[in-house]
């Protein structure tokens, strides 16, 4: 039995070995053809030039605006003084960044299928062994090669901020991680709408709306809803609580909330007060992290409590006030029920925010946009057999000729 | 001979509409094999189903043994196809867009420079290697996309309207790549409305008209079998009485329909019957004592076939001319 399995399997691997050449020839073919015509001659090294330029600039600017906000504030603390402009001033290229990512990517990727199609190329390249996949998959990367040229290109001065301090390594990883995956996810979803539409200023239109609903709207339907639906409810201790409002999905697409969840752990979070209970602070009520650490007394205003248990915790003091009549709460001590929305509690973080509760969501919530929609795009460039699943050539059985 | 090319009842339904409607072809290796028919005819519907760029509703095409329906990858390795509207890459010159295409059939690197100035050399765009692509000239636009299609070596070519929009001498330089291509044992479709290029260059041709192939074969077979209706120009030497004589006397012949004396004093025969009834007619006219001068069957060209065939009026063929 072995010995008739094994052929068959070597021929399979073989195929395999086959279709993997084969695409990644295309994706070479598309990508070296793509590149070669975005990056010749000095345009491209212009382009870079500006960017950092204006990113350069544009960091300096924000980190004289901080200098002068904390001069007076931390007059005898220049290590924490330094630590908030070294946030602030990440906090600054990251957003402009993330703008960049937005605003670039579907320019890049929105022609993409179009243009081919409305240079009649599609059909010459179709009639090639290439495979859709890799039609797609090459477009795609070699769109997005551009724009990670000029994020990668930013990383050093970013790593600027580590001069000031306040920003650990793996915050500015955290943040390139959302800026790159925001960028994969923008772009197949560009590339889809091009390869739906006839013309490319259409697939442009729908692209941009795409990325408007997914920052703006997503925003936007976060706070009507949240105005609409939830109830505030005041404990008898004072403590304020937030029920009913909308899902935290809504803004999985926001990149700029992702990137605020980063920026508002960086350096586990230990920040001024005033940006932790006002810009923070409102950011944890969509991120659904608390800028005090879970040990903070009572849920601050905006921190995201389900009325359902979440955990039960001991905050001490003895007084028998069992809050919200949380079950398991020891006799004489003051207990708080406390969600934390799937989120794996640090035990003992003192004065600490929990970090990591959104932006892995984002990005994960991209990651899987990006293939959804770009196994779309690939159904749309097939010419033939458009809509219908098929096995990959691996595994189908090969197809016996009869003689003619 | 066995057919390099075999179409079988290929079917092509849009909305209800059959723009294809049950074609059966078979082209032979070798040859040039044109495709003519008034636009809307279903010939670029068709090209596009052999070239696995639209899936047939019925039927099914078979080039070089592989199946067009059930093994399209293996089709398109054998194949070379050149769009009616033939696209070019802005920001490219001529050498990488043969390099473009070259790897997307994957071949490696020494064979792609090889093949790359073979090409350029068949279709005398050596001089122009690292020219970009948009600044070519029409018709050299033209032969790079035909250079396109013949990267992988296929066997067979199908080619969509080669010869639009190009002025004469274009075509010309057309006409004799493809001839080369033919004796570099390449078999070439070629689809046309423009009658007289495929005539030609042509060595067997189907006359589709809404859908349906109307007549196939050589133009020579084709012609045979549609003798009906041909047209014999007979000059007499006589004066305007004689001329008078010798025309009823035509007209008298069984199988002449119409007899007809025009400007230049020939007289126009409309004649029913073959070859053989043709030399009757010559010799019953020399027995009448006619002093015939020239007596020829008027050059039956595609043209005129396909006037026959369609029974379309002149002007609904386009730019027939």
């Amino acid at each position: 039995m072995t010995a008739i399995a094994l052929p068959s399997l070597r021929a399979r691997l073989g195929r395999l070995g086959g279709s993997v050449r084969g695409a990644s020839s295309g994706l070479t073919a598309i990508g070296v053809k793509e590149l070669r015509g975005r990056m010749r001659g000095r345009r491209a090294f212009i382009i870079l030039t500006v960017y950092l330029i204006l990113i350069g600039g544009f960091a300096w600017m924000s980190e004289i605006l901080q200098e002068k906000l904390y001069a007076g504030a931390f007059a005898n603390q220049a290590t924490f003084a330094s630590a908030a402009i070294g946030r602030a001033v990440f906090g600054a290229i990251l957003l402009l960044e993330t703008l960049l990512v937005v605003v670039l990517t579907p320019g890049f990727t929105a022609g993409a299928i179009s243009l081919e199609r409305e240079k009649q190329t599609l059909d010459m390249l179709a009639t090639t062994p290439i495979s859709s996949l890799a039609i797609v998959i090459g477009k795609l990367l070699s769109a997005l090669v551009y724009v990670f040229i000029l994020v990668l290109a930013s990383v050093p001065l970013s790593a600027l901020v580590f001069v000031f301090g306040g920003v650990a390594w793996d915050d500015v990883l955290r943040g390139y991680i959302v800026l790159l995956a925001t960028a994969v996810g923008i772009g197949s979803v560009a590339l889809f709408f091009s390869a739906l539409a006839r013309r490319t200023q259409a697939a442009t239109i729908l692209s941009y709306f795409a990325v408007l609903a997914a920052t703006l709207g997503s925003l936007f339907i976060f706070s009507f809803w949240s105005t609409v639906a939830s109830t505030t409810t005041f404990a008898p201790d004072g403590s304020t609580r937030i029920s009913g409002g909308p899902p935290e999905a809504i803004m999985y697409l926001n990149p700029y909330i992702a990137q605020a969840d980063v920026l508002c752990g960086a350096g586990d979070g230990v920040d001024a007060l005033d940006r932790n209970t006002t810009f923070c602070g409102r950011v944890g009520s969509i991120t659904g992290a608390n800028p005090f650490g879970i040990t903070t007394p009572l849920p601050m205003p905006g921190v995201k409590v389900d009325p359902g248990f979440g955990g039960v915790i001991n905050l001490g003091g003895g007084d028998g006030v069992n809050v919200d009549g949380a079950p398991g709460c020891p006799a004489n001590a003051r207990c708080a029920a406390i969600a934390f929305d799937d989120v794996a509690v640090t035990e003992g973080q003192i004065f600490g925010v929990q970090r990591d509760t959104f932006w892995p969501k984002s990005v994960a919530a991209w990651l899987v946009i990006s293939v959804i929609f770009t196994l779309l795009s690939v159904q749309l460039v097939t010419p033939t057999r458009r809509w219908r699943p098929r096995l990959p050539g691996f595994l189908r059985r090969r197809s016996s000729r009869s003689p003619a | 001979m066995s057919a390099i090319v075999s179409v079988e009842g290929l079917v092509k339904r849009y909305n209800g509409t059959l723009a294809v409607a049950g074609v059966e072809l078979a082209v032979e290796p070798g040859e040039i094999f044109g495709l003519v028919g008034p636009n809307g005819a279903g010939k670029t519907t068709m090209l596009r189903m052999m070239a696995t760029l639209l899936e047939p509703s019925a039927g099914d095409a078979v080039i070089a043994g592989e199946s067009v329906r059930r093994n399209p990858a293996a089709v398109r390795r054998v194949l070379g196809f050149m769009p009616d509207v033939f696209g070019v890459y802005d920001d490219m010159k001529v050498w990488e867009y043969l390099d473009f295409f070259a790897r997307c059939y994957g071949l490696p690197a020494a064979r792609r420079r090889r093949i790359i100035a073979d090409l350029l050399e068949l279709v005398d765009l050596g001089p122009k290697r690292d020219d970009y692509v948009q600044a070519l000239s029409r018709g050299m636009q033209q032969r790079l996309c035909l250079a396109h299609a013949l990267v992988h070596d296929p066997q067979v070519l199908l080619l969509d309207e080669p010869a639009s929009g190009l002025d004469p001498r274009a075509r010309i330089e057309l006409r004799e790549l493809l001839r080369e291509l033919r004796r570099l044992g390449k078999t070439i479709l070629i689809s046309s409305h423009i009658l007289p290029e495929l005539e030609e260059i042509c060595t067997s041709v189907a006359i589709m008209d809404r859908g349906k192939v109307l007549a196939a074969g050589r133009i020579s077979d084709i012609e045979q079998r549609l003798r009906v209706g041909a047209v014999l120009r007979v000059r007499v030497l006589a004066d305007e009485a004689g001329l008078d004589e010798a025309t009823e006397a035509f007209r008298a012949e069984p199988d002449v329909a119409s007899a007809e004396i025009l400007e230049d004093g020939t007289i126009e025969l409309g004649f029913r019957g073959d070859d053989a009834a043709a030399a009757q007619l010559l010799a019953r006219a020399i027995a009448r004592g006619s002093t015939v001068a020239s007596f020829a069957r008027a050059a039956s060209d595609l043209e005129e076939l396909f006037l026959q065939v369609t029974g379309a009026e002149p002007e609904s063929v386009g730019d027939a001319a």
